[in-house]
């Protein structure tokens, strides 16, 4: 598909990186080169970064933030994937409805939602800390939602579940062989999105006493802001690798949006 | 080829206020090739759809040899379709997709592709196994659909409109092509179109539907020649509606008289239903009984259309090489050929 790609000179692209770029880089590499600093020499050395990997909480703190984003990301494909697909084929009035709903998140407090969890949970939920990927799903709903429904709207979804279902494969086999690959391109957006999320969510996790990389991260800064600097470039180089890994090893075959 | 024959049995089908099929039935024996034929919203692609199990019918049964599959689900009925839409998977190539109903079915990979050649082979697209389906033309993608439909030797072959997205040309090929296929395999196979030509050409028999209901069902042949109803009449070709007077079992057209085949009134007026190649346009240097409008050169024949006294308009095919002197705004003399007519009432 790279392949096929043409980039043109283009205005109000070249405007919309440099903003961004403006936006996203300049303040990283800041971090970056503060993280960098060494304060009793006055020069520049990775001892923050030794410090952070030699911290057994760091590890303990990260695998448990990824692992709980994975739950997530799990959550979400399984609800957000068939339930768009239902809506999609249905065509049913519902889906304004849903539609509507899903972005409910973006304005409820995220104190509403711990409050909520905390009346409405059953308590064998609420003792551990697996509610925390329930939430989390509710949050990124917005975002992965959009990204799926985005997908759908570019398949001739009909046709082809209805090929597959012809050809022999059942609801299950038609999500996870036909449509799935065939949309691949929003399912790794979703991805993405739902696992970045999820790993730097702080407000809703405090709120409902639990300790994950976010919360350690603020709880490290108290003391040592330049290590928490530093462990905050890797949180964000770490789940980038892993995110790398996935796209490479599925392999890219999805003719995601060509007629 | 484990062919199996179909019968649909007293199916109707609701769409809100739509009657998509009213008390429907079909049978097609084993290795027919039968046309569903009708205008758009006749309920045929309804039909379709009943028997591949990708719509519940309201009423009815739906068999394949005698077993009743009324409630199996869609991917257990074991049926190739054929989508009018382009229906290919676009993230596998065309062996894969060929393949695909054998996977679903825990085939082993190596056999699969096997087969997958066979067919790929079989539709003259081998040479394109590797390839993804956007790179190839509408028409072979739909050769790749025939071919993955028929992959896993399926009960029956449900066609829906496969050739409608074509051009014209290819659209000749291809269903010849299918015909082939069909044949060369045994498949049953069910076949809807809105082209009446398309219908005719590859089907052993026809059955047109109108509102739901299936009018006629015959050969190509009989539905053309002796067609049950005046909708089919009108629909199935050209038909020249000619008011006429019935009398005794007789009707009088342009001057002599004709059998009156069924249907219509016994005594009165009534509209005689004849085909353009069964009138004859002959030039007169007499008064005549019509003149002649356009006179259309298509080669072998030609159309002429006339208007008679009374100002009907009647259609005529007739060898080219007999039409020479039937000159625009010249006056002739028209006759009907067959000895017996259809009549319908006014």
């Amino acid at each position: 598909m790279a392949k096929t790609l043409r980039v043109r000179f283009q205005p109000p692209l070249v405007l919309t990186l440099l903003i961004l770029g403006f936006f996203v880089f300049i303040p990283m590499i800041s971090a970056f080169e503060y993280s960098i600093r060494t304060p009793l020499t006055g020069g520049y050395g990775w001892t923050h970064y030794i410090w952070a990997i030699r911290e057994d909480d760091f590890f303990h703190y990260i695998l448990r933030s990824m692992w709980l984003a994975g739950v997530t990301v799990t959550i979400t494909l399984f609800v957000l994937v068939p339930t768009l697909t239902w809506l999609h084929l249905s065509r049913s009035e519902v889906r304004g409805l849903i539609d509507g709903l899903s972005l409910l998140p973006l304005v409820i407090p995220v104190v509403a939602f711990a409050v909520g969890a905390q009346i409405s949970f059953p308590e064998f939920v609420q003792n551990t800390v697996l509610e925390l990927p329930f939430l989390y799903f509710v949050l990124a709903l917005p975002y992965a939602y959009r990204s799926l429904d985005i997908g759908l709207n570019s398949i001739p979804l009909k046709t082809i579940t209805e090929a597959a279902r012809s050809a022999g494969a059942n609801w299950w086999r038609t999500i996870t062989a036909v449509i799935v690959p065939v949309i691949r391109g929003s399912v790794m957006a979703t991805i993405a999105l739902t696992f970045a999320l999820s790993l730097g969510e702080y407000t809703l996790t405090v709120l409902l006493h639990w300790d994950t990389f976010p919360t350690w991260v603020t709880f490290v800064a108290q003391d040592n802001i330049l290590g928490a600097i530093a462990i905050s470039m890797m949180s964000l180089i770490i789940p980038f690798l892993i995110l790398t890994v996935i796209t490479l090893f599925v392999p890219e075959r999805s003719m995601q949006g060509r007629k | 080829m484990s062919s199996k024959s179909l019968t649909l049995r007293n199916i109707s089908k609701r769409f809100g206020n739509v009657n998509a099929l009213d008390n429907f039935n079909l049978e097609v024996g084993v290795g027919e090739l039968v046309a569903l034929l009708g205008p758009s919203g006749c309920g045929k692609t309804t039909a379709l759809r009943v028997v591949a199990g990708l719509e519940h019918q309201d009423a009815g049964t739906v068999l394949v040899a005698d077993k009743n599959i009324s409630d199996v689900p869609a991917h257990k009925r074991n049926m190739g379709m054929v989508f009018q839409a382009y229906s290919l998977f676009p993230n596998l190539t065309v062996e894969e997709n060929v393949a695909f109903g054998l996977q679903m079915r825990k085939v082993s990979k190596h056999l699969r592709l096997k087969k997958a050649h066979e067919l790929l082979d079989l539709v003259g697209l081998d040479s394109q196994s590797k390839r993804f389906t956007h790179q190839l033309s509408g028409g072979q993608q739909q050769r790749v659909a025939l071919a993955r439909a028929l992959a896993f030797e399926p009960e029956i072959l449900l066609l829906d409109e496969p050739l409608s997205a074509l051009d014209a040309q290819v659209r000749v090929n291809l269903r010849e092509e299918i015909r082939r296929l069909q044949l060369s395999l045994g498949t049953t196979t069910l076949f809807v179109t809105h082209d009446q030509e398309e219908a005719m050409a590859i089907s052993d028999r026809v059955g047109v539907m109108n509102n739901g209901v299936l009018e006629q069902i015959d050969t190509p042949d009989v539905l053309y020649n002796k067609p049950a109803s005046s909708f089919v009449a009108g629909f199935v070709g050209t038909m020249n509606r000619i008011p006429a007077h019935i009398s005794d079992g007789m009707v009088e057209i342009f001057g002599s008289k004709v059998v009156a085949l069924k249907r219509g009134n016994e005594t009165g007026k009534v509209h005689a239903l004849i085909r353009p190649e069964s009138i004859s346009v002959a030039a007169t240097t007499a008064q005549g009984n019509a003149k002649v409008l356009t006179r259309s050169f298509m080669g072998a024949s030609s159309n002429i259309i006339c208007q008679t006294e009374d100002g009907t308009i009647v259609q005529s095919l007739m060898t080219s090489a007999s039409t020479g002197d039937l000159l625009p705004g010249s006056s002739v003399q028209l006759r009907v050929l067959s000895s017996e007519v259809l009549v319908a009432n006014v």
